[in-house]
């Protein structure tokens, strides 16, 4: 008979049922996505160039772990305040409490569970279909990258029921534990606020300091990669409580000064809005630190993805200083080199016998060599010149790539024009162009490179030229890039349906307040230009700071990537447009509760 | 003389046509002259908050005529209901109804700031009102500091504050200890006397409703008899109440 209560009860608070399993499916999923990807060792090796990477993704775990646990709690509450009520009436009627905790735990456990199936289901299926999109997206070559994999699937499971188990326990004893009367009035009972200015201040401070240590150790990170072992940790801690004592010191603050501005806060209802704000302030301090880092996260994940795609150009020039390579031109091929846009074009003959090959010294004092390099540790690429390549190794390196591969392998020598009239050999000549930007002539670039292979049908899997380059190292990045992307749209589904389900939740409580607002006689529109107002303000508190630390957290790849601020804005971009959106659904649901 | 409020064969039904349809309100006819102190009784379902729901434009009543301050608001679009509300109408429900975020001054200012008076005009307009109900002291206390009666004293402040042509009290007494409830009555009463505020109560408890100068009962919907205090003592009149309450049930 309880048990039948109680599922009826679910019924009539479908909809609030509705937002809590949302809720728990959309972090299922996400978790599942995030998974999917890092514990994938062969893609995560495959597609990474560091051994760092396994060791950012494992941080990647643990964090993504804590704020699902933060999050599973905080969604267990709002189950718990939900049906304590109805609890405690069936407690009232001589309901035994051990028979409660038994059918809370039930609830609470089969809730997880199937939220937890579903949502897994709808992880695969969101992870095939994000992945496909970014792929087709950014033109991009991924291996070794599935959107069902099992270990995901199964660690995922084993994390959500250990999770939705130790809910169940502590729900079950927090209801055997009350009271009766404290289950039947909880909802009434006032929420009083503290207000210490010393403790305020103290927390400012303090906040500040933690910021400032948290980008100092990004920033070491950036000009010494080695600390990066300890430096993560380091920011992660003082970064994260920075921003709490901030937001829970600076933001109140500012409130407080708009209220004292009559002005401002007596005209309408902003004395209303801000009130509400520093209310919830209050409330949301912990969530609205932990969606800023997760904001953070989230965009500098997108923001190094895409940073790893403007490396391919310098990386692709250190690889090879000339844009193109012709053995033996025909006409075919010199016609086409009409087509880019040169720079330099350099000419040199060489004769091949059994095991050398012969330069003539005298055509690299007229025309030096010039050779690519790139410091690995850096990731900067140099180029330069020199006119005697017999002492210059990467010289050497460079002209070795220019010949046929079976002539790579042979030892150069370099020598006067007499000596190489003498040998009996034919004479191969060598075409080295170089173009204003191979980005710019890339199409013409491609067309020459494949006429080449055309020509020289070993090339094919051999070819040294910087267009293949070009075609590895786009490959080897998109693989970077696809994990920057996923992370941070996984990131940003994870900590926007966190903000949103928190503003939601609160809404209830607001209902009243809005009724009577209406009652006294405040017009609708006003009422709506108050809830936009707030919830803009509890989306862009975490925005702005997510937007500084990621701003300030790019040092630390002031090593690792070429220019790490080059065209932040294209990520930037398309992180508030989707940001954006939730904070339009976010208003219009809260409206759909709070507006009758 | 004009009148505040009139109320011409008002008619409630709720319910769509052809469907099971109820009957909440049926040629209800009644006026409040300006300073007047009006109370309406009746039991619980006997329509009264659909009245009250109705004078203060809450809700709209399904045939005839409801004038306040000499505007037909039966013909108001919702804005300007809200206008309306803002600006004719105090109201004082049963559960205060303040905002928890805001302090008792932040309260009582609401239906100012919601009109866009100047911040100047808004402080003596609140300090003055503050001062007839006795709250200066507990101005910048929020609501969860304040005793059940502080509280309704200051929803008092609120609706007063704006001065509208009419307040509206929806069980006001309803919450309060009966000490409370006292000295909440005496303090209408003293507004109601000295500023020539016209006041209509909706009560089913008849110690309030012995502050009234008239009394309409209401009964399924129709007003059934109407009680007036004239020259009679508040316990005169109070016992005639109770009189009127047990005859008229039946």
């Amino acid at each position: 008979m309880l048990n039948k209560l109680a599922l009826s009860g679910i019924k009539h608070r479908i909809r609030d049922y509705s937002v809590l399993f949302s809720g728990l499916m959309i972090a299922s999923a996400i978790f599942y996505m995030f998974m999917s990807l890092a514990t994938n060792k062969s893609f995560l090796n495959s597609n990474s160039p560091a051994s760092a990477t396994s060791f950012i993704f494992g941080f990647g775990i643990v964090l993504l772990a804590i704020i699902t646990i933060v999050y599973i709690n905080y969604a267990n509450t709002f189950l718990l305040s939900m049906r304590q009520k109805e609890y405690g009436m069936f407690m009232m009627l001589g309901a035994k409490s051990s028979k409660i905790s038994r059918m809370i735990f039930i609830e609470t456990f089969a809730i997880g569970a199937i939220s937890t199936l579903i949502g897994t289901a709808l992880g695969i299926l969101a992870t095939g279909f994000v992945s496909k999109w970014i792929i087709s997206a950014l033109d991009m070559q991924v291996k070794h990258f599935n959107s069902f994999y099992l270990p995901a699937l199964l660690s995922t499971f084993v994390f959500f029921v250990v999770i939705f188990m130790f809910s169940a326990i502590k729900n079950s004893m927090s209801l055997r534990r009350s009271k009766v009367l404290t289950l039947l009035n909880r909802d009434s009972q006032p929420v009083k606020i503290k207000r210490n200015g010393v403790l305020k201040a103290v927390q400012a401070v303090l906040g500040l300091v933690l910021l400032a240590l948290g980008y100092l150790s990004m920033w070491y990170i950036g000009q010494n990669p080695g600390f990066i072992m300890i430096g993560i940790p380091i920011a992660l801690v003082t970064i994260v409580g920075g921003t709490y004592f901030t937001i829970n010191s600076f933001v109140t603050a500012f409130i407080v000064m708009l209220k004292h501005n009559t002005k401002y806060s007596q005209k309408g209802l902003n004395n209303f809005t801000l009130s509400q704000l520093s209310f919830r302030i209050n409330d949301y301090t912990k969530i609205l630190s932990m969606v800023s880092i997760m904001f953070a996260l989230a965009l500098g994940a997108i923001t190094v993805g895409l940073g790893f795609n403007n490396q391919i150009d310098n990386v692709v020039n250190g690889q090879n200083y000339y844009d193109v390579q012709l053995t033996n031109p025909d006409a075919a091929q010199q016609k086409r080199l009409k087509g880019l846009n040169i720079e330099k074009k350099n000419i040199y003959n060489f004769k091949v016998d059994k095991t050398n090959v012969y330069y003539k010294t005298s055509e690299f004092k007229k025309q030096p060599l010039g050779y690519a390099q790139i410091d690995t540790k850096t990731m900067i690429s140099k180029q330069q010149i020199t006119a005697d390549p017999s002492k210059n190794d990467n010289a050497k390196f460079e002209l070795m790539n220019t010949r046929m591969p079976d002539q790579r392998g042979k030892v150069v020598k370099f020598v006067n024009t007499q000596e190489f009239n003498a040998i009996n050999a034919p004479t191969t000549t060598t075409v080295l162009v170089k173009t204003n930007s191979f980005k710019n002539n890339l199409a013409e670039i491609k067309s020459i490179s494949k006429a080449e292979v055309k020509r020289y049908p070993v090339l094919k899997n051999a070819g040294a030229d910087k267009y293949s380059a070009y075609t590895m190292i786009n490959g080897f990045f998109s693989g970077l890039e696809f994990m920057g992307f996923f992370l941070g749209i996984a990131f940003l589904a994870m900590l926007a349906s966190c903000l949103m389900f928190k503003i939601l939740s609160g809404a209830n409580g607001d209902v009243k307040r809005y009724n009577m607002l209406y009652k006294i006689g405040t017009q609708q529109k006003v009422l709506r230009a108050t809830i936009n107002k707030e919830i803009g303000v509890l989306f862009s508190v975490p925005a702005i700071l997510g937007i500084v630390h990621v701003l300030l957290g790019l040092q630390m790849f002031n090593k690792i990537l070429y220019k790490p601020y080059a065209n932040i804005e294209i990520p930037f971009a398309i992180f508030i447009v989707l940001y954006l959106g939730y904070y339009f659904v976010t208003r219009y649901l809260y409206k759909k509760i709070v507006l009758k | 003389m004009q009148k505040i409020v009139d109320v011409q064969n008002i008619e409630k039904i709720y319910g769509k046509a052809g469907e099971k349809q109820f009957k909440a309100l049926s040629d209800v006819n009644f006026e409040v002259k300006p300073g007047e102190f009006v109370g309406i009784m009746g039991a619980s379902g006997s329509g009264k908050t659909t009245l009250l729901n109705i004078l203060s434009t809450l809700d709209t009543p399904t045939s005839g005529r409801v004038e306040i301050a000499g505007q037909d608001i039966t013909k108001l679009k919702n804005n300007e209901m809200a206008d309306f509300r803002s600006n004719k109408i105090g109201f004082i429900f049963q559960d205060f109804n303040l905002l928890e975020n805001l302090t008792a001054y932040e309260n009582i200012a609401l239906p100012l700031a919601l009109q866009n008076k100047p911040a100047k005009a808004i402080k003596p307009a609140v300090m003055n009102i503050s001062e007839k109900l006795g709250l200066t002291e507990i101005l910048n206390h929020y609501p969860t500091e304040l005793s059940g009666g502080q509280k309704q004293r200051v929803a008092a402040a609120r609706a007063l504050v704006h001065e509208p042509s009419i307040v509206f009290g929806d069980e006001p007494t309803g919450a309060l200890d009966s000490k409370s409830a006292r000295a909440l009555m005496d303090t209408l009463t003293k507004i109601n006397r000295e500023d020539n505020v016209s006041i209509l109560l909706v009560t089913h408890d008849p110690f309030s409703a012995s502050f009234c100068d008239r009394i309409l009962f209401i009964k399924d919907g129709e007003i059934g008899q109407e009680l007036k205090k004239e020259d009679h003592s508040r316990a005169e009149y109070y016992q005639e109440i109770l009189d009127s309450l047990g005859t008229f049930a039946e």
